[in-house]
């Protein structure tokens, strides 16, 4: 081993170029064995020989040291080496190695540098840094193969910076700071060894920084300034522009409206001019219910025309001989072209109402059921052939306004030919209207509008009240007994009214269940915000949520008219 | 009839074969139209120099990855106490068939087809040991791969160097060599029954790796030396 605490001992071999190789050793703390001689060193060769030769040469100048020539220098074979002491036949010291192995080569020579470049900015430079290979190193030949290592440092720091092996004799130092002063220097070694050589002398680079003319200092601070100057000359213009501003980047949502109408004049509630929009519209027709089809498809057909007079149900209750009687009670008949309508029930011809009283004839105002009223209605019993008024009857206007209709009507009954007999509906109109529509409903020959069904008993009572005549027996109707047939009796009581009232069919009788006067069918009136339909509102709230919340609900007036069709009401919703 | 077909049978026979004279061609031409990497490129001439050269780089290269190896096997597999045994230059390397000098003075002496045919045979002397020591690498549990790719690399990196050694020889000497390595009869006998990883498995195969090092070392110097002396004589001699 190379080191021993005590005693004599190699301090170290090495070679420069691999040619040649010393070896060095140590007397140690043993003092008799300094003299020359006494300690002396073999060596051995591990391929062809293997006797110990002592060393070739004892160096003169150098004290301890063993040389070894080119001609005892082997590479690529081991070399061991002892010290002894030849007078006491002790060896002290023996290690064993190659000699590519001890080699470290001589530091290269010739290094310089020279500027590559000075940044922009003047303060760091790049330099290309070159050397030439140690001349006792044969590289040409090819006996060496030496790998550089380039180190530098700011003069007198205590850091060496160093850079990557280099195989060639040049390299680039990157990013040197002008005002600095630098060291550089390099040292080699065999490629594929590890034993780095001595460094070679350093060499100082300087590039002293050239002082710009013009100073960076103002243009930075005009940058600063017109930079900030913009900054508050935008903030100013977006806090005085706010408001458009607003405008541009955040547009308010339009309100949904329905084109062409104005939501102030529903709520005015001017219907004329609504109405005129909306029939404008082209969607909601004044005639549109006249050419209702459902109404028409409520039409019976009966085919034989014999059964009208055979086989009437109505006949059958009102017991009519077919054959004789003349007075049949011919409802209108089946034919519904122009007359099925809601507003054009079919009311008996009032001459053919009286034909079937029982003793009706010049019996005038004393008959019970016939009843003059205070308005103008003609008496039927005093005007039998006077000409019949059967508009007035009509609730109804000949030429109503649709307005004031209703859009739905009530079947109160069949015709024997298979007609339909309507029962108006309730009438919307104005409250004072409808009182008045309502007395004339009380007159006879005037269907029951509400078309209740009018009980047995109660009919038992109408026909009670009727004085017996003296006349024949069959004048009698006993149409009470047919009463209970299916409904076809609701709407068909004469009724006798005085005044308004209904005095037959209130007292005695099981209650009539009276209907509210709303009849099967309601109109709807609003659809307010919550999509739920309002019926009948009250009248005292002339204007329909004018505070509601949703403004924008264009608020249908009282329409008479029965329904609304999905598309209204598509249009009604928000 | 018969005769007519058998003349198109001979026909068509003699059209094959004369079709694939190529293949006939490379196989029995020497080792001409590829250089040292083996690759059967246009057989566009190569000079020597430039063949030199290449060799010369194969050579280098190998030498490295040797290094490096050996530094990998030691770190992994070797005791630290052992590590001394590297710097003695490995022991027993498997003898060749003649010794080689070692001192520079004797190996500038030695001629140029001693120095190509010295090469050769190093070449050719270690592609079977190099394949003994990936088999045993491949045995070993934890064996990086770094490691194994390397002695792959060199096992493949060795044949191209051996063609285009016989490649200068040829030129070089004007002597035909043909490619083979079983010339030489190799004295390193594995011991296939021997459990890896044990003390004595992993010496010698370190001991395979330092010798191996050192061999390629001596290619790489001997055919630096060629070089020197083809491009200069005079500094190449010694005095």
């Amino acid at each position: 081993s190379f080191y021993s605490p005590r005693g004599p001992h190699f301090t170290g071999c090495r070679s420069r170029e691999q040619e040649t190789f010393r070896c060095w050793w140590s007397a140690g703390i043993f003092q008799n064995l300094t003299e020359p001689g006494t300690l002396r060193v073999f060596y051995q060769t591990k391929n062809a020989l293997s006797e110990w030769q002592e060393c070739p040469d004892y160096t003169h100048t150098v004290k301890n040291e063993c040389y070894f020539n080119k001609t005892f220098t082997h590479i690529w074979t081991s070399y061991c080496i002892q010290l002894r002491s030849v007078r006491e036949n002790i060896t002290y010291d023996e290690t064993c190695f190659t000699v590519e192995n001890i080699v470290h080569p001589d530091p290269p020579i010739g290094l310089n540098w020279t500027l590559l470049n000075v940044s922009h900015s003047g303060l760091h430079f790049d330099i290309l840094v070159r050397w030439a290979p140690p001349p006792s190193a044969d590289v040409q030949m090819g006996w060496m193969s030496l790998m550089y290592q380039v180190q530098y440092r700011v003069r007198n720091a205590s850091h060496w910076e160093m850079l990557d092996l280099e195989s060639g004799t040049q390299q680039s130092i990157y990013g040197l700071h002008t005002d600095k002063e630098y060291e550089v220097r390099v040292r080699c070694k065999m490629s594929a060894f590890n034993n780095f050589g001595e460094f070679s002398d350093s060499i100082l680079v300087h590039v002293a920084q050239i002082p710009s003319k013009e100073s960076t200092f103002p243009t930075t601070l005009v940058l600063i300034f017109g930079v900030i100057g913009l900054v508050i000359l935008l903030v100013l213009l977006i806090f005085s522009q706010q408001q458009r501003l607003m405008v541009i980047f955040l547009p308010p949502i339009p309100a949904p409206k329905i084109k062409g109408i104005d939501p102030e004049l529903l709520k005015n509630g001017k219907l004329d001019q609504l109405n005129s929009l909306l029939s404008s519209q082209d969607m909601y027709k004044p005639d549109f219910y006249h050419e209702d089809p459902w109404v028409e498809f409520i039409q019976l057909d009966l085919d034989d025309p014999a059964e009208k007079n055979e086989s009437s149900d109505t006949q059958h209750l009102l017991g009519l001989s077919r054959s004789g009687s003349s007075h049949v009670l011919h409802f209108k008949s089946d034919d519904d072209s122009g007359r099925a309508s809601c507003y054009d029930p079919e009311i008996p011809n009032p001459e053919d109402l009286a034909a079937l009283l029982p003793g009706h004839s010049g019996r005038g105002d004393n008959h019970p059921l016939v009843s003059r009223s205070s308005s103008s209605i003609p008496d039927l019993g005093v005007q039998q052939t006077s000409e019949v008024e059967e508009t007035p009857i009509q609730t109804q206007p000949a030429v109503p306004s649709w307005v004031n209709m209703d859009f739905y009507a009530q079947v109160s009954d069949f015709t024997p030919a298979g007609g339909v007999v309507l029962s108006p509906g309730q009438l919307n109109s104005s409250p004072e209207k409808k009182k008045e529509e309502e007395n004339e409903k009380k007159i006879p020959f005037q269907l029951v509008s509400d078309g209740a069904y009018t009980s047995e008993n109660t009919a038992r009572q109408l026909s009670a009240d009727v004085p017996p005549s003296p006349g024949p027996e069959q004048g009698y109707q006993t149409f009470p007994t047919q009463a209970v047939e299916g409904n076809l009796w609701n709407g068909e009581y004469l009724v006798s009214t005085s005044d308004s009232q209904i005095p037959y069919l209130l007292p005695e009788a099981p209650p009539v269940p009276i209907l509210p006067p709303v009849s099967g069918y309601t109109v709807v009136q609003e659809v307010d915000a919550q999509h739920s339909l309002l019926l009948n509102p009250p009248s005292s709230q002339p204007a329909i949520c004018p505070h509601s919340p949703n403004k924008h609900l264009p608020a249908m007036p009282t329409m008479p008219m029965g329904y609304l069709t999905p598309d209204l009401l598509g249009n009604l919703t928000p | 009839m018969y005769l007519i077909k058998n003349r198109v049978n001979v026909l068509q026979a003699w059209l094959w074969c004369v079709s694939l004279w190529p293949c006939w061609l490379s196989h029995a031409v020497p080792l001409d139209c590829k250089d040292e990497t083996g690759s059967l490129a246009q057989c566009a001439s190569i000079s020597q120099e430039k063949l030199l050269d290449r060799v010369i780089q194969h050579a280098e290269l190998i030498y490295r990855v040797s290094e490096e190896s050996c530094t990998l096997f030691e770190d992994m597999f070797v005791p630290y106490p052992l590590h001394a045994l590297r710097s003695q230059g490995g022991n027993l390397c498997h003898t060749k068939p003649f010794p080689i000098p070692g001192s520079k003075s004797e190996i500038q002496q030695i001629s140029d087809k001693w120095l190509l045919h010295s090469v050769l045979m190093l070449v050719q002397s270690w592609m079977e040991p190099l394949i003994y020591l990936q088999t045993t690498l491949n045995r070993y549990d934890d064996a990086p791969d770094a490691l194994l790719n390397k002695t792959k690399w060199v096992s493949d990196k060795l044949l191209s160097l051996e063609q285009g050694v016989v490649v200068l020889i040829r030129k070089m000497l004007d002597e035909g060599i043909l490619t083979s390595s079983s010339i030489f009869e190799h004295t390193l006998t594995p011991y296939n029954e021997q459990s890896p990883e044990v003390l004595e498995s992993v010496l010698r195969n370190y001991n395979l790796l330092i010798c191996f090092k050192k061999d390629a070392h001596k290619m790489e110097t001997f055919l630096k030396l060629l070089k020197c002396r083809q491009s200069n004589k005079l500094s190449c001699v010694s005095y």
